[in-house]
């Protein structure tokens, strides 16, 4: 066996192919195995072996997929030395788009346009009816499909208690503050410069808050319109309930309604809405995409103090591979991803549409969401 | 070069670490590229001891990081000596100083207080650097790190840049209660430690408690490997292994019968739940019988 003929090519080729395959490799990391080549046997497939993994792998989930790939290397690598293979096609996936606002398309049959215009039922100042056909006979076991109209009061309750789990937390860190708990011997060691060396003047620090952020992804397509209602009113108690909501709706393209939900009353919020939904919707669902979008259009939104929601049945008509990278990418970044899906009630769903088989591993609580006592056992998961 | 790997290998041996190939090739790169080295993998496998051992080969200082939540520069880098700054305030009354000229005065080398970080860093010789279960750390600290990490720096910004004038070999071990940044990651060599083979935690054993009876090393070590393949609430590492092995040394036991199992289950579980189930198992299938399954593998 010879050396490599061109150390460099080979392993910028390694390295893009991991890449491809999803582990984060970098110019560093390329260079690094190159260097690490003129420091151990190049020809020793063991060694170059260890020594590659140390360089590129960063966590343990890449090992699988970087020791199949590094077996293929090899043998091409050491087979021709001398081929100069070009690279394969472009490996940029498509960019996602955020359809344009002023774009009403014909046959905009989505959830949200009916969803908003659904106010007429809670228009009055009913009771909670509680007439629709349903065996079970407890508020809190009935499933929303069956809702003839809404008990906004308990879901507020169960919002409230979703919140106080989700609530912000003092940090181990300190900050300055005027009537904090502790003295800040820094700050008074240079007030005391200006009176001679005499601490009369103390400075204070207290622990710094960290806030919990909380983003909520809704999909009003078709599918989930039987749950429209209920979720549509998930959606504005915890918006009410928590002051750093930002939701989102999504069905091929994602809008944010934010301001729609947070006015003073339900009633505005679905007035506010049903404008939102009139610029119209084209049918299907690209739940990758849409999660892509907000990740990549508001990436400040994502921290480690931030519980990500994701309301879904998980039928998606985009990309499941797109939906694997975004989640996994902000499985990265934040404190919580939480789906809930309204299926996921009844006994014999099985989470096995592709756009959930790729969602799955990267999500923290896979829950459904359908009726009062689903969200109230939420509230028990969400602590981080 | 082949053989330095080797090296390293033994010299870590001699200071009585059993290690493979891997590790030795992982610590090999660390020190030839001056890179970091990330080590993750379950509690008790002998992470930290990397460090250690690195600093007995290369003969130097180990300069340990304990992180917690809340760690701070003042704690991991520096911290100035208050009362000794306002002292020299004090004293300095009436010597017709300004206030810019004392300041700069009591915000200098003489009235700093070293901690790991900057020791590390000022030393004047290589030394090993650990920073031991940087998971418990938040990110805030991680991003500190950073510059640490990457440019062997440190900016105190009362003095300015202290660059290192020998790099040290650092070490950190995480066990994975959180996951790293990616910026953190991607400095980093990657090393993961899985629990050892049986062959391999024979030897540990017997490299950690020399008077250990070779058949009784192998039992302690085929018996711990079988109870790592229930599901436990907390498994145990190899530093359990060698805690039992020293137990049963202590105790002039020859062999793992019933009675001794049960009694001493303390040294490697360390969890009622789990010790119960174990002890269920000795009590139907008895000693002889999990050391057995312990030695064959799936």
């Amino acid at each position: 066996m010879t050396a490599l003929a061109d150390p460099a090519f080979l392993v910028t080729e390694f390295s893009r192919r991991l890449r491809d395959h999803g582990v984060a490799t970098t110019t560093v990391s390329g260079i690094d195995a190159v260097r690490a080549l003129g420091a151990i046997d190049p020809t020793d497939k063991r060694d170059v072996y260890l020594a590659f993994r140390a360089i590129f792998v960063q966590r343990r989930n890449d090992l699988a997929v970087f020791d199949a790939l590094f077996q293929e290397w090899w043998a091409s690598a050491y087979a021709a030395p001398d081929a100069k293979r070009t690279r394969a096609g472009s490996d940029t996936p498509n960019p996602p788009v955020i359809a344009p606002w002023d774009e009403p398309k014909a046959g905009s049959a989505t959830a949200l346009t009916r969803w908003a215009s659904s106010r007429d039922d809670t228009d009055g100042e009913e009771s909670i009816p509680l007439a629709a056909p349903s065996t079970r006979d407890a508020t809190a076991t009935k499933d929303f499909r069956c809702y003839a109209s809404d008990d906004l009061a308990a879901l507020e309750q169960v919002a409230a208690m979703i919140v106080k789990r989700l609530r912000s937390r003092r940090s181990r860190r300190w900050r300055q503050a005027r009537r904090g708990a502790r003295l800040d011997p820094r700050r008074i060691v240079r007030l005391a410069l200006a009176t001679g060396g005499d601490p009369i003047r103390l400075a204070r620090r207290q622990r710094a808050l960290r806030r919990t952020k909380l983003v909520v992804l809704c999909d009003v397509s078709g599918s989930m319109d039987l749950y429209s209602r209920f979720l549509l009113q998930v959606l504005y108690a915890l918006q009410h309930a928590f002051a750093r909501v930002e939701t989102f709706a999504f069905s091929t393209r994602v809008v944010r309604i934010t301001d729609s939900l947070a006015r003073e009353s339900y009633r505005e919020a679905l007035r506010a809405l049903e404008a939102v939904a009139e610029s119209g919707w084209s049918g299907g669902t690209k739940i990758g995409e849409s999660v892509e979008a907000v990740r990549v259009g508001w990436p400040r939104l994502f921290d480690r103090r931030t519980a990500l929601i994701i309301l879904s049945d998980g039928w998606d008509t985009g990309d499941p591979a797109v939906l694997g990278s975004a989640l996994s990418n902000l499985r990265r970044r934040v404190g919580r991803i939480i789906w809930l899906n309204p299926l996921l009630a009844s006994p014999s769903y099985e989470p096995l549409t592709r756009g959930m088989q790729a969602a799955l591993p990267h999500l923290h609580v896979f829950a459904p969401a359908h009726d009062l006592a689903s969200l109230e056992r939420l509230a028990s998961h969400l602590s981080f | 070069m082949k053989e330095t790997i080797a090296r390293l290998q033994h010299a870590m041996a001699a200071q009585g670490y059993v290690t493979d190939r891997a590790t030795a090739t992982a610590a090999y790169l660390a020190l030839t590229l001056h890179k970091p080295l990330l080590v993750e993998g379950p509690p008790g496998v002998g992470k930290t001891e990397i460090a250690k051992v690195l600093a007995g080969v290369l003969d130097t200082e180990l300069i340990r990081l304990q992180c917690y939540e809340g760690l701070d520069a003042s704690t991991a880098l520096y911290e100035w000596n208050y009362p000794k700054q306002l002292l020299h305030i004090k004293l300095g009354e009436g010597a017709g100083q300004s206030i810019g000229e004392r300041e700069a005065q009591i915000f200098s080398e003489p009235f700093l207080l070293e901690r790991p970080l900057l020791r590390a860093i000022r030393a004047s010789r290589q030394t090993v650097l650990l920073i031991d279960e940087i998971d418990r750390s938040d990110e805030e600290f991680e991003a500190f790190l950073l510059e640490v990490l990457s440019e062997h720096q440190v900016t105190i910004p009362e003095i300015g840049t202290v660059r290192a004038t020998y790099e040290p070999c650092v070490v950190l071990t995480s066990n994975r209660t959180r996951e790293l940044s990616e910026a953190l990651r991607r400095r980093c060599l990657y090393l993961w430690i899985d629990y050892p083979s049986l062959e391999k935690e024979v030897e540990i054993v017997r490299a950690k408690v020399p008077a250990i009876d070779t058949k009784l090393a192998a039992s302690v070590a085929a018996f711990v490997q079988a109870v790592r393949r229930h599901r436990l609430i907390k498994t145990p590492g190899v530093a359990e292994t060698l805690d039992w092995a020293h137990a049963l040394v202590a105790l002039g036991a020859n062999t793992i019968d019933d009675d001794t199992a049960s009694e001493t289950l303390g040294c490697v579980l360390k969890d009622e739940a789990d010790i119960r189930q174990i002890r269920a198992e000795v009590a139907s299938r008895g000693a002889a019988a999990v050391v057995a399954a312990g030695e064959s593998t799936e």
